[in-house]
């Protein structure tokens, strides 16, 4: 759990927002403290971009509550927007200019003129990249210098939606390394992915959303051991030269049947088995996430 | 302000490296002036006709030639036939008058014989292009009963002395309106298109990229946004509108009235720009609703090129008090105190384009 002294960076209450009669949010509380990763999980059309958008100050929420730093949104706008950063799900950079362009423009927007870009290229791993237009990046390329550019102004809250998706497993590992730097920094990070892996191995805490309602919001331990199921997978040879199997749930009465199992002849393999997050999910929600 | 400074050089720079825009519009601007010098600076004024009068002696047929105060320029030929064959081929005369013999003799003073009252009428044949125009049909209709008063020594019905004939507005006799001047609003509107379909492609793929989310994500507010984009649009329209003006002589009258009416129009085609970049999805889409827009804003500058007073509904178009003024001031060199309604009609048409512009575009921005 979050320890409760830590400054929170974003609290959010009772968010609502509906694209005419569709309704996209339907209450959505939160807070987001420093330091923290907190990870947003859910299917297309659960809410979690719409929630960002209000979050970063793109639109303005129909009911409800967005305090940043403790400033509210949107009527403090700009000034949250300058200790803001962000990540988009699709690669919104000019391809007509350089990289270095790129990130100068941005710099400017924030007030920034006295940035060391190259440090800040070479940290996403794009030295010696820097003066190539962008339309000539690879796909993991745009996507690391569109979290430089959310570094552009060292922020306090960095907001990343779906920065890994299809992404190569060197530029992931390199993004996600960056999100854990951040947060050890100091800055508040929320993530929305839908990648289970990925939520499970960064995020402090978990919210998972669907139809625009938090169903469940807690460290990924705590929210696999209260919905999903955890067991011990036994696999022994038997008599007639087969391989049995066998989930022993591990509940009150798996002590004694895991000895029975552990001392009898032909032990092959033991596995210890807990829920995914994924599990979870089909337990809150009653569907997968795809 | 660094805001708006720092979003109009990214899109100058943007501009720059697009290299259909920059082609078409230095192709163009060097186009334009091109065939603005090819077309004649000068305008024949005679309308060459054709004369077939046999038995005239040749030191009158020479004065006769030489003669062009009536506006034609006469050439005699010695048949009826010769003359029909010129006048058909319509190379050296779009028109011709056929006399018969002794027609002009009493006029010219070759017999002092009177006319013969029971004599039969001599007929004229009045030889005709099928492309001549009206009014040179009507005049040489006009000349041929004016010999024929003559002949019988009857005075005109009217009197018309000198003294009495007024111009009105500066007198263009002798330096007519060329056609090189007639299509300078067109040229200019030419200009200002383009560039209306540059910034609208310019606003187009920032909303389809959603680089703009990016922009609005920062400090940067939408009213910053639309100020760079008003700026780069209206200063790359008015800049290329300007040069080609130069070029073309343009403000050598009123230079000061010509750049504002330029302004102005920079100013309504950026609106235009920032609407069609707003409602159009991608390229081709932006390419439709700028020819969309094209045609309606193109009419009142076609329409100063050809004679005569333009059609009511043509004269409340967007463009048709850019193209008046540009018009008026290099024909009689009209000043402010004549051009103000236009000037502002014209600023009412910019204003109200980039207020409708502007509210699309923060609608999309907003919705991006």
């Amino acid at each position: 759990m979050v320890p409760a002294d830590r400054d929170l960076v974003v609290r959010t209450q009772d968010l609502r927002f509906a694209y005419g009669r569709r309704v996209a949010v339907a209450g959505v509380s939160f807070t987001l403290a420093r330091g923290e990763i907190l990870g947003f999980l859910g299917p297309n059309g659960a809410g979690k971009s719409t929630t960002i958008k209000m979050l970063i100050g793109l639109l303005p929420p129909d009911a409800g509550s967005i305090e940043v730093l403790g400033l509210p949104m949107p009527a403090r706008q700009r000034e949250i927007q300058a200790r803001l950063g962000v990540v988009f799900e699709e690669k919104n950079l000019y391809p007509n200019l350089t990289g270095r362009e790129n990130l100068t423009f941005f710099a400017r927007l924030f007030g920034r003129h006295d940035l060391d870009l190259d440090a800040l290229l070479e940290r996403v791993g794009l030295a010696g990249r820097g003066d190539d237009r962008v339309h000539g990046y690879s796909k993991g390329m745009r996507q690391r210098l569109t979290v430089a550019r959310a570094l552009l102004n060292r922020p306090d809250v960095l907001v990343l939606d779906e920065p890994t998706d299809g992404l190569d497993p060197v530029s992931a590992r390199s993004i996600r390394s960056i999100v854990r730097e951040e947060a050890a920094r100091g800055a508040g990070v929320l993530l929305t992915t839908h990648d289970m892996h990925e939520a499970d191995g960064l995020s402090d805490r978990v919210a998972f959303l669907n139809e625009g309602r938090i169903l469940a919001l807690d460290t990924p331990e705590a929210l696999k051991l209260r919905h999903g199921e955890r067991a011990v997978r036994v696999r022994r040879r038997v008599d007639d030269g087969g391989v049995q199997e066998t989930v022993v749930p591990l509940d009150g009465a798996a002590g004694e049947r895991l000895r029975t199992l552990v001392g009898s002849e032909g032990l092959l393999t033991i596995h210890t088995e807990e829920a995914t997050l994924e599990d979870v999910f089909v337990d809150l929600a009653g569907r997968r996430l795809e | 302000m660094d805001r708006v400074l720092a979003i109009a050089a990214k899109d100058l720079r943007l501009f720059a490296r697009d290299r259909f825009f920059t082609l078409v519009t230095a192709l163009g601007l060097a186009f334009y002036a091109i065939v603005f010098w090819l077309l004649p600076a000068t305008v024949e004024e005679s309308v060459p006709v054709g004369l077939h009068l046999p038995g005239l002696p040749q030191q009158v047929l020479e004065s006769v030639t030489d003669n062009t105060d009536q506006g034609f320029a006469l050439t005699v030929y010695p048949s009826s036939q010769a003359l029909e064959d010129a006048v058909r081929e319509g190379e050296q005369v779009v028109a011709g008058l056929d006399l018969p013999a002794g027609f002009l003799d009493p006029a010219l003073g070759i017999t002092d014989a009177a006319p013969d009252p029971d004599a039969a009428t001599p007929t004229v044949r009045l030889l005709l292009a099928g492309d001549v125009p009206p009014a040179v049909r009507d005049a040489l209709s006009g000349v041929v009963r004016e010999l024929a008063l003559t002949l019988t020594g009857q005075p005109p019905p009217v009197d018309l002395p000198p003294e009495e004939e007024l111009v009105l507005g500066v007198d263009r006799a002798g330096d007519p309106v060329t056609v090189r001047e007639q299509l300078r609003p067109l040229l200019v509107f030419f200009v200002l298109l383009v560039e209306m379909f540059a910034l609208a492609s310019l606003v187009a793929s920032e909303l389809t990229q959603r680089t703009i989310t990016a922009v609005l994500s920062t400090p940067a507010r939408v009213v910053d946004v639309l100020a760079a984009k008003t700026l780069v649009g209206t200063g790359l329209a008015f800049v290329q509108a300007a040069l080609l003006a130069a070029v073309t002589l343009m403000l050598a009258s009123r230079p000061g009235l010509v750049l504002l009416a330029l302004l102005l129009g920079a100013v309504l085609v950026t609106g235009l720009g920032l609407l069609v970049g707003s409602l159009g999805q991608d390229f081709l889409t932006t390419v439709f609703l700028s020819v969309l827009f094209f045609v309606p804003l193109a009419i009142p500058a076609f329409a100063v090129l050809f004679p005569g007073s333009p059609a009511g509904w043509v004269q409340v178009l967007p463009t048709a008090g850019l193209a008046e003024i540009l018009a008026r001031v290099a024909a009689d060199a009209a000043g402010w105190g004549e051009l103000w309604p236009q000037l502002a009609q014209l600023a009412g048409w910019g204003v109200l384009a980039w207020v409708i512009g502007a509210a699309v575009l923060r609608r999309r921005v907003v919705r991006a």
